[in-house]
């Protein structure tokens, strides 16, 4: 796109608009391309995880939760070892590197909800998530904010992001840890009774699996929220190690 | 080197970030011994401190933050650093300003480059060199 600025008396066309690149993205790039110099990992150790990373996200969760409201007997499985489930569905927590990831320990909990007693998860200290299950955290996730007031006003929160409990059911908020990730098994709502697993898979999104929403029969997306664009967002223009911009 | 104007922006902004504190601090003389043992094992979680509802919103992933995630992983499974390092002390126990100033994954990429100038995996000029080489490759001043 050609642009002009004036100097007052004058004006020329200006550089092409390239968006400068950022001290982290600088930083980045610098650390990552030293650790393959040093020996520390090889580029295609990056590439390996990095294939890893690309693919996971909540899909996985979502069956798991549909496959549970339909088998009676893999639910049991599923809230007695969470990770050995997730293998009964394709999700093998030991990837990509045959331990699993360095930060998402093999141990998965799966909190059941009743009509009584709802869960919801944070993590206080940091982030933890079950990436392996859920993918990555949404940022306001991991966001200060939502750390800070969820533990102490989890009502509340709850109802700004639109779901409001009534009184008798108790808030229930679980606070991840290192050593151990959580995930919400919401109950199964009316008007679904005769749905298969992959229609129910549809109505469990991403939110009801941390806690913050509920799955409806007329919803198959997290409500709509603002969303903060990326300015080289993933999967767009990437840096590769000794690469031209 | 910076110059002594631009010294003089970042004392300013950096007295704007110092977050309030609750008890003055000012290198006392004696601690008591509970205060000796808080001091070393600081708090993380931010559970329960006060805060005002705010917006939530959806953020797009940045592709440098997931190659962040990425590198430090991969850090970690060949054994470069382990999740104390990179968790407690290096994500975590930096001082509040920074904590609360950078991204969430500004503070892991930032830890990651310190992490490899304390182990010797670098020097600090092999680092500064490098970021200084990355910069003019891509054309930023």
């Amino acid at each position: 796109m050609a642009q002009t600025h004036d100097h007052g008396d004058h004006s020329h066309p200006a550089a092409p608009m390239v968006e400068e690149i950022s001290d982290f993205e600088i930083l980045e790039i610098a650390v990552r391309e030293l650790a393959i110099e040093k020996g520390l990992f090889t580029a295609e150790d990056h590439r390996k995880f990095t294939e890893w990373a690309e693919q996971i996200g909540p899909a996985g969760g979502s069956r798991l939760v549909a496959k549970a409201w339909t088998d009676p007997a893999f639910k049991a499985r599923v809230l007695s070892d969470g990770v050995a489930a997730c293998r009964e569905i394709g999700i093998d927590w030991a990837e990509p590197t045959g331990q699993g990831t360095p930060s998402d320990y093999m141990e998965l909990r799966v909190l059941e909800d009743t009509p009584t007693l709802h869960h919801v998860i944070v993590c206080t200290l940091c982030s933890c998530y079950p990436r392996p299950l859920l993918g990555h955290s949404p940022y306001w996730y991991r966001s200060p904010n939502y750390r800070r007031r969820l533990v102490r006003w989890p009502r509340q929160v709850l109802t700004e992001f639109g779901l409001v409990l009534p009184p008798e059911v108790e808030i229930r908020v679980e606070d991840s840890n290192q050593k151990c990730r959580f995930m919400v098994l919401p109950m199964r709502p009316a008007g679904t009774e005769s749905w298969s697993e992959e229609q129910l898979a549809e109505i469990v999104t991403r939110d009801c699996m941390i806690g913050v929403a509920l799955p409806r029969p007329d919803r198959k997306a997290d409500d709509v929220r603002p969303v903060h664009k990326a300015s080289r967002p993933v999967g767009g223009e990437h840096h590769e190690p000794g690469g031209s911009p | 080197m910076p110059s002594r104007s631009e010294l003089d922006l970042l004392y300013q902004i950096g007295s704007q970030l110092a977050p309030a504190i609750h008890q003055a601090q000012n290198w006392p003389y004696d601690v008591p011994h509970a205060q000796y043992e808080a001091s070393l094992w600081p708090p993380h979680d931010v559970g329960g401190q006060p805060d005002a509802p705010v917006r939530y919103e959806e953020k797009e992933e940045e592709q440098w933050e997931l190659d962040t995630y990425v590198t430090c992983e991969v850090l970690g499974w060949k054994g470069v650093w382990n999740a104390e390092e990179r968790r407690r002390r290096g994500n975590n126990d930096i001082g509040l300003s920074l904590y609360y100033d950078f991204p969430y994954y500004g503070r892991w990429v930032l830890c990651a480059a310190r992490m490899l100038v304390d182990k010797n995996h670098v020097s600090l000029l092999e680092l500064l060199e490098k970021i200084a080489e990355v910069k003019a490759r891509y054309g930023k001043p």
